[in-house]
């Protein structure tokens, strides 16, 4: 059974990223075929993972989106040497002020026919045998967010330790995941204990907290890496390894 | 019980053609005279959201697999097959959804027309 994962967040800057691209790699390295695709469109970080920008990329997401091109079209290799085992392929968006601006004026219609296009997507992914499907989405309720949340199986809610944090994913859980009918789970990401307290038996607005990783240094210091691969060992690594195995048991 | 139904669908269906024929023979001999042109009809998931529980459902099923047949939703959302119908028509006359016939059966799928 294929899967669908949006890696999604009321705020910025929790770990989004970081946590799609690794946990991407990590179900590769189980010999998973795995597509990566951007969806932060409005602020697209994927592809500092993978390579300088230099590269040529021939089409986007943004294409995807609009309709003008298919996923197959949109779809690269990553280029990161996975040895023996799976494969990543990646979709990148445009990180370009001016398509950004365009994108901001976009009606519900063009929004709507992104939405099929999304699941027209994922479904010609699925049909040619990639198994798991993770969705990088940007903070808070843009369409392109939703979008990737309507048209997952799964949504990976990562969440920083701050009141500011709890309060909007409380809104987003009762008001998007929870209409929508997905499934959820919680990784507590950048944690200290100061504020775990609404967690009851390992589970916070009836879904699964699977993960606390604390809030290290060198993870910021290192960001670009994909820990996963350079350092197995790295506490980053093992909390990423342990989320893929909990979805797991979810689905 | 399904006789029942069917008779409800096809008085439906009557009251739909009728109302139909009403527009035509008003508006000379053009069919579907302004019909759905109003883009803010379209059906995108900030809508989605705030369609009752019964609407939403139905319509994120409908994203998800169609064009279908009000049998192939009540298949998904293991809801009656009758009842999907009436949905699925609720959502038709609120501009979401469009439906079309195929031979004998009727398919749905997400209003896409550009304004
Ligand atoms: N557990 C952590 N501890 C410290 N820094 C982290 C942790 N997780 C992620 N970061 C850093 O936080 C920054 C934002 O992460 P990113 O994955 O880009 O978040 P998002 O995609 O949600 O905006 C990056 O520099 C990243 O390396
Ligand atoms: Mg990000």
């Amino acid at each position: 059974m294929a899967l669908t994962i949006a890696v999604h967040s009321a705020k910025g800057g929790t770990g989004k990223t970081s946590i799609a691209v690794n946990l991407a790699i990590a179900y590769a390295l189980d010999g998973r075929k795995v597509c990566l695709l951007d969806m932060d469109l409005r602020g697209p970080t994927l592809r500092t993972f993978f390579d300088d920008g230099s590269s040529e990329v021939p089409f986007w997401v943004n294409d995807l989106l609009s309709g003008k091109k298919g996923i197959n079209e949109v779809v690269m290799d990553t280029g990161v040497d996975l040895g023996m085992a799976g494969k990543v392929s990646v979709a990148y968006s445009k990180a370009d002020i001016f398509e950004i601006r365009e994108l901001a004026s976009k009606d519900r219609k063009w929004q709507s026919n992104a939405l099929k296009n999304i699941i027209t997507g994922k479904k010609e992914l699925i049909r040619n045998g990639t198994e798991v499907i993770i969705l990088d989405t940007g903070p808070g309720v843009e369409y392109e967010s939703i979008n990737a949340v309507a048209a997952c199986d799964l949504v990976l809610i990562v969440h920083s330790s701050t009141k500011a944090c709890s309060e909007c994913t409380e809104q987003l859980v009762n008001g998007v995941y929870k209409s929508l009918n997905k499934k959820c789970a919680i990784v507590d990401n950048m944690h200290h204990c100061s504020l775990d307290d609404d967690t009851l038996d390992g589970m916070r607005y009836g879904f699964p907290v699977i993960a606390a990783i604390p809030c290290i240094c060198d993870i910021a210091k290192r960001s670009g890496e994909i820990l996963v691969l350079s350092d197995r060992e790295h506490e980053f690594s093992r909390a990423i390894c342990d989320i893929k195995d909990k979805l797991g048991r979810i689905l | 019980m399904i006789e029942k139904e069917i008779i409800e669908e096809i008085l439906h269906n009557l009251k739909e053609i009728n109302a139909k024929l009403d527009k035509i023979i008003l508006n000379g001999n053009m069919p579907y005279p302004d019909e759905e042109i109003n883009s803010s009809d379209s059906l995108d998931v900030m809508m989605l959201l705030s369609l009752p529980d019964h609407l939403r459902t139905t319509a994120t099923t409908l994203f998800e697999i169609g064009p279908a047949t009000a049998e192939d939703i009540a298949e998904v959302t293991r809801k009656e097959r009758a009842v999907e119908s009436n949905y699925l028509n609720q959502l038709v006359r609120m501009g979401h959804v469009e439906k079309y016939r195929e031979g004998r059966k009727v398919y749905f799928h997400i209003n896409n027309k550009l304004c």
